[in-house]
């Protein structure tokens, strides 16, 4: 098998081309946006292809920080995402070990329904949304940012997926020992599923951090803004405030770097829940 | 909630029987998630029926006894209505038309490629090259759609890279132009600035056969370019999970059998990937008619209407010109659209499922 | 079959602890729409949304509002919007509107329509001083609603540098449209691009009155858009972008004229007033000078536009909003807002002290004489927005049709 004939270090070579080529185009974007936020805007809008800075500047991020309500929105974001996350981690855990493991009436409708509420495309639900929050009178608050997004289906999914896969016998020593079902679940079951609930948060993180289209329809207040909304606001601005790439690059950059890494650190789970995501299809 | 309720349920109940119990602990670890998603995905459906019934302009609750009911005029005025409303729905809907027939097929062959690629035995740094080409689709999309406005400015990285090649770059985000007009004009088959009135006479829907022929806009071409880039890295991981389950064996008796590389990709790997290949379509198809946020972003249906979506034209309706009934009735209309692709996709995929059985038995 | 009642059960018990959860929530009340219990005396907390044209405009609303909130002993949050028009429309349906908020002229038949606005103008002091032409733009069903802030008009920009450079003097300045094509090519044929116009009926639209046409006739009820004047008007500003002679904003890699205008990527720009605190804070280098637009067929024409200080039927705090835009319009304070960010006093007996503070800007105050509003009826903004579109596709489209789908749908809107 590795013996080296000229054809097969021909296509070796070919293949190597190729996916240096690629890892160009897929990366090549991110070193501009990085460089770009470190350069003078004349210097951005004539070398943009340039990934060296030159004069280098951190104008750009000085200006974010100083003229725009960026650190407020970090702030929002980091609040949002923690509170997410958790959020998502232990209902979704508790609602997938139930889906799998207590047999209790309906779990089957419950199931599909979940299902169901996965196939409906989220945009169809953005008007909806708004009303129902303005409803309640929850529109434009914090509430309204978060409790929407602390459970999903996807997630339930996952979970149930994952505690299927524990042997049952761990659990019937458990309760032979005496252990109530919320013992024998949050000392017993959670802590095998830690690489499900890895997982679990690292996918509810990354949608959390970057999620935008809700926070348009559940806030409109700036204090509530989170960083990508705050981005978005900041590149359609309004009249007379011109290009200034630099400064949104690097608010881009910002936004950027928490997802960039943990998915340095945690790539294989990051890997595995693109997967499983797929297979709710 | 989640701290008291299963304590109750985990009470050595007096008298309760177990199956009681098991019910009763059963509810209550779910009922965080029932309740959340049916005041935030249920609810918002049945609200929003109402409202797309009626014309209420945004103004107090819609469920006072002033709202007006309209019945379906909201829905009719998108089909058979001559005016904007049909105007605006239909060309959104020829956008996004284009924008899924291209990008689907693009990301799927793309992402299979670079699977192809990853997958082969004989290359080395597989790992770096997987996170490469992943890495874009977990980021935001409102960050990677600012360094796109940035690299497609008229000054801009693309532009540049262009002109390298000597070639003088459209202006990306001014361009209303339809690829396709271009293409007829560029083969000298129809002069773009006149065309023949059989086309400009009629058509269906209250837009022209040109109008309908325009293919995708100049504009609507950066974000094309945008999502193939994002979306490839999360499908092409779909395709290699597939592929590594798939046996050396059956490759090395392809081998073996003198069949040569495209033959085995052919005969062999293809049809294995069958049910992968269907699955990614399926998701590109439901992603891509829901595409919003580089709309939001990037163009908000600039320039000429060419990037409206009827996901953003939705929002545009009920938030930009009080126009809640219309907002939702578009999104429910899109709701079908979605549904109905899906329902055909699944339709061709059953289709497939007893070959696919038989094979992995 | 147990399964199935089962599963019936399940769905049931599911929808009765929605619909219960549903009728809990407070918002299903029917009272919501009544008035709010007024607070007509003592310190309020007014809640200020404005659509600023940049960080100067921004600054001066809040030192004037920090001032008002200190003698009156009220507490005043001025809150510069993104999107003034989706925050509002957004605040309305969630029943929080601010108390006094920006209303554009062409959104304030909207607005007024559907009973968001209070129509408290002829409350204030002096209201016969604002100019005649203004009350009428915020004047719906016969109510003088809302005290219009200030306006501005189109005039020509010219970059003085690029025009000497280009061998052009004091007598080149076009005054027609005849010299404006002619100059325009002189200038093509150096090799910079000679007018950068906005790619909507804001701009375009001036050519429009100039040629003696508009959108809708003078009582906004009639659609007059397929006129023999608008066609020659878009016809000509057609010619002048085949031509190149004019390129949209965005064509030079600007978000808007002044920004062009400010880069040197156009000698000359049709902007309103506020260019002059845009071109200060951003192109401080750029010499320019500011021209009347060149008369058309029927003479001179230019647009006007104007925000006025609207305040929410909704607010708890009428009373003390109405003190606020009191204090916001008085001569003084539209003096400290036109040095400010570039704005002209709504009150006519401002007008001295302006033309006496400002004589260059002579040709904006001149174009109130002949200047057309924005079209003042409900429903209008997609009609109009859809306009805009035919206007950044007029180089390649026909003018006849985008004027006789602008009539259809005109008509349409106004009933």
């Amino acid at each position: 098998m590795k013996r080296r004939d000229p054809r097969s270090l021909a296509s070796t070579f070919a293949g190597y081309f190729v996916l240096v080529f690629f890892a160009l185009v897929f990366l090549y974007p991110f070193v501009i946006q990085v460089a770009n936020s470190f350069k003078t805007e004349p210097d951005a809008a004539a070398n943009a292809l340039s990934p060296i800075p030159h004069p280098f500047t951190t104008s750009g991020y000085e200006k974010v920080f100083l003229n725009t309500d960026l650190p407020l929105w970090l702030g929002n974001s980091v609040l949002v995402t923690i509170l997410v996350t958790a959020g998502r981690v232990l209902l979704c855990s508790m609602a997938g070990y139930a889906l799998a493991r207590i047999r209790f009436r309906g779990r089957k409708a419950l199931f599909s329904a979940v299902i169901g509420v996965m196939a409906v495309p989220p945009v169809v639900l953005f008007v909806p949304k708004f009303l129902v929050l303005n409803q309640f009178g929850l529109y434009d608050s914090y509430t309204a940012l978060i409790l929407p997004l602390i459970v999903d289906a996807a997630g339930v999914f996952i979970m149930k997926q994952f505690f299927e896969s524990v042997p049952v016998s761990v659990e019937e020593a458990a309760r032979i020992d005496g252990a109530g079902v919320w013992r024998t679940f949050w000392s017993v079951v959670l802590p095998m599923a830690r690489p499900a609930l890895i997982t679990l948060t690292i996918i509810s993180f990354q949608g959390s951090w970057n999620e935008f289209a809700h926070t348009l329809v559940a806030v409109q207040s700036p204090e509530l803004f989170t960083l990508p909304r705050g981005i978005a606001d900041l590149v359609s601005g309004s009249l007379g405030k011109g290009t200034q790439y630099p400064l949104k690059l690097g608010a881009a950059v910002l936004a950027t770097i928490p997802v960039a890494v943990i998915f340095v650190v945690f790539q294989r789970y990051f890997v595995r829940g693109a997967n499983e995501g797929a297979e709710k299809g | 909630m989640a701290d008291t309720a299963p304590a109750r349920a985990t009470r050595p109940g007096p008298r309760l029987s177990a199956a009681v119990r098991e019910n009763i602990a059963g509810w209550l670890f779910v009922a965080p998630v029932v309740v959340i998603l049916g005041l935030f995905m249920l609810l918002p459906i049945l609200m929003a029926m109402w409202v797309s019934l009626t014309d209420w302009n945004g103004q107090g609750s819609p469920f006072r006894s002033g709202v007006p009911f309209v019945g379906t005029e909201n829905y009719t005025r998108l089909f058979t209505e001559d005016g904007l409303a049909r105007q605006d729905f239909m060309t959104s809907v020829r956008n996004n038309f284009y924008y899924v027939a291209i990008v689907v097929p693009a990301q799927t062959v793309l992402a299979l490629g670079l699977a192809l690629i990853v997958n082969a035995r004989m290359l080395k740094g597989k790992t770096f090259f997987r996170a490469a080409f992943f890495f874009p689709s977990v980021t935001s999309s409102v960050a990677i759609s600012v360094v796109f406005l940035f690299i497609f400015a008229n000054s801009g990285a693309v532009t540049s890279l262009l002109k390298l090649f000597g070639i003088d770059g459209p202006q990306w985000f001014s361009d209303s132009r339809g690829v396709l007009h271009l293409l007829l004009g560029g083969l000298g088959l129809v002069d773009p600035a006149d065309p023949p009135a059989a086309l400009t006479d009629g058509g269906p829907f209250g837009l022209s056969w040109w109008e309908w022929l325009s293919g995708p806009s100049v504009a609507m071409c950066t974000i094309i370019m945008l999502v193939v880039w994002t979306t490839s890295g999360t499908f092409m991981l779909m395709f290699l999970a597939a592929l590594q389950d798939i046996p050396v064996t059956l490759e090395e008796a392809g081998m073996l059998d003198g069949a040569g590389r495209w033959q085995r990709f052919r005969h062999i790997t293809l049809p294995l990937l069958k049910p992968t290949l269907f699955l990614v379509l399926t998701l590109g198809l439901i992603a891509t008619w829901q595409v919003f946020d580089q709309v939001y972003v990037m163009s908000q249906g600039n320039p000429a209407k060419t990037t409206l979506t009827p996901a953003f034209l939705s929002y545009q309706t009920a938030f930009r010109s009080f126009e809640y009934g219309s907002g939702t009735a578009i999104s429910f209309v899109l709701f079908a659209i979605i549904v109905v692709l899906a329902l055909v996709q699944r339709w061709i995929m059953r289709d497939r499922d007893p070959a696919r059985r038989t094979r992995r038995s | 079959m147990k399964n199935r009642t089962v599963r019936t059960a399940a769905l049931g018990a599911a929808c009765a602890a929605l619909l219960a959860s549903a009728a809990c929530g407070s918002g299903f009340d029917d009272d919501k729409a009544a008035a709010p219990a007024q607070q007509s005396s003592g310190p309020a907390e007014l809640q200020i949304l404005i659509g600023s044209s940049g960080d100067a405009e921004t600054t001066a609303v809040k030192d004037a509002a920090a001032a008002w909130a200190q003698k009156s002993g009220s507490k005043a949050t001025v809150t510069p919007a993104q999107d003034l028009a989706q925050q509002l429309g957004q605040a309305f349906a969630g029943d929080n509107p601010p108390d006094v908020f920006y209303v554009d002229a062409s959104r304030f038949a909207d607005y007024a329509s559907v009973g968001a606005l209070e129509p408290y103008a002829d409350k204030l002091s002096g209201a016969s001083d604002f100019y005649p032409s203004l009350r009428t733009t915020f004047t719906y069903d016969g109510k003088f609603y809302c005290a219009p802030k200030d306006f501005s008009t189109l005039a020509l920009v010219i970059n003085d540098d690029l025009w000497a450079k280009a061998g052009l003097g004091e007598g080149d300045v076009p005054t027609t449209w005849d010299q404006l094509k002619a100059v325009s090519e002189k200038l093509k044929a150096k090799g910079v691009t000679p007018l950068a116009i906005g790619d909507t009926r804001d701009r375009v639209g001036a050519f429009l009155v100039q040629a003696g046409g508009w959108i809708t006739s003078p009582d906004g009820k009639q659609a007059t858009a397929d006129t023999p004047e608008n066609l020659k008007a878009l016809q000509y500003v057609q010619s002048l972008l085949k031509d190149k002679l004019a390129q949209f904003p965005s064509q030079l890699d600007a978000g808007w004229g002044g920004e062009a205008f400010g880069k040197g990527k156009a000698v000359m720009t049709i902007e309103g007033n506020w260019i002059k605190g845009a071109l200060k804070a951003d192109f401080p280098d750029v010499k320019y000078s500011v021209h009347e637009l060149p008369a058309g067929p029927k003479g001179k024409g230019t647009l006007s536009f104007t925000n006025c200080w609207g305040i929410s039927s909704k607010s708890k705090y009428k009373q003390q909003a109405i003190d606020f835009v009191e204090a916001m319009t008085t001569v003084d304070q539209q003096m400290a807002f036109a040095k400010a960010f570039g704005v002209m006093p709504s009150r006519q007996s401002a007008k001295d002290a302006y033309t006496k503070e400002f004589p260059a800007d002579g040709p904006f105050v001149n174009g109130a004489d002949y200047a057309q509003g924005p079209v003042n009826a409900p429903k209008m903004d997609s009609v109009l927005a859809d306009f805009d579109t035919g206007i950044q596709k007029l180089t390649s489209s026909d003018p006849k049709a985008l004027l006789e789908r602008l009539q259809k749908n005109t008509q349409a809107a106004l009933g």
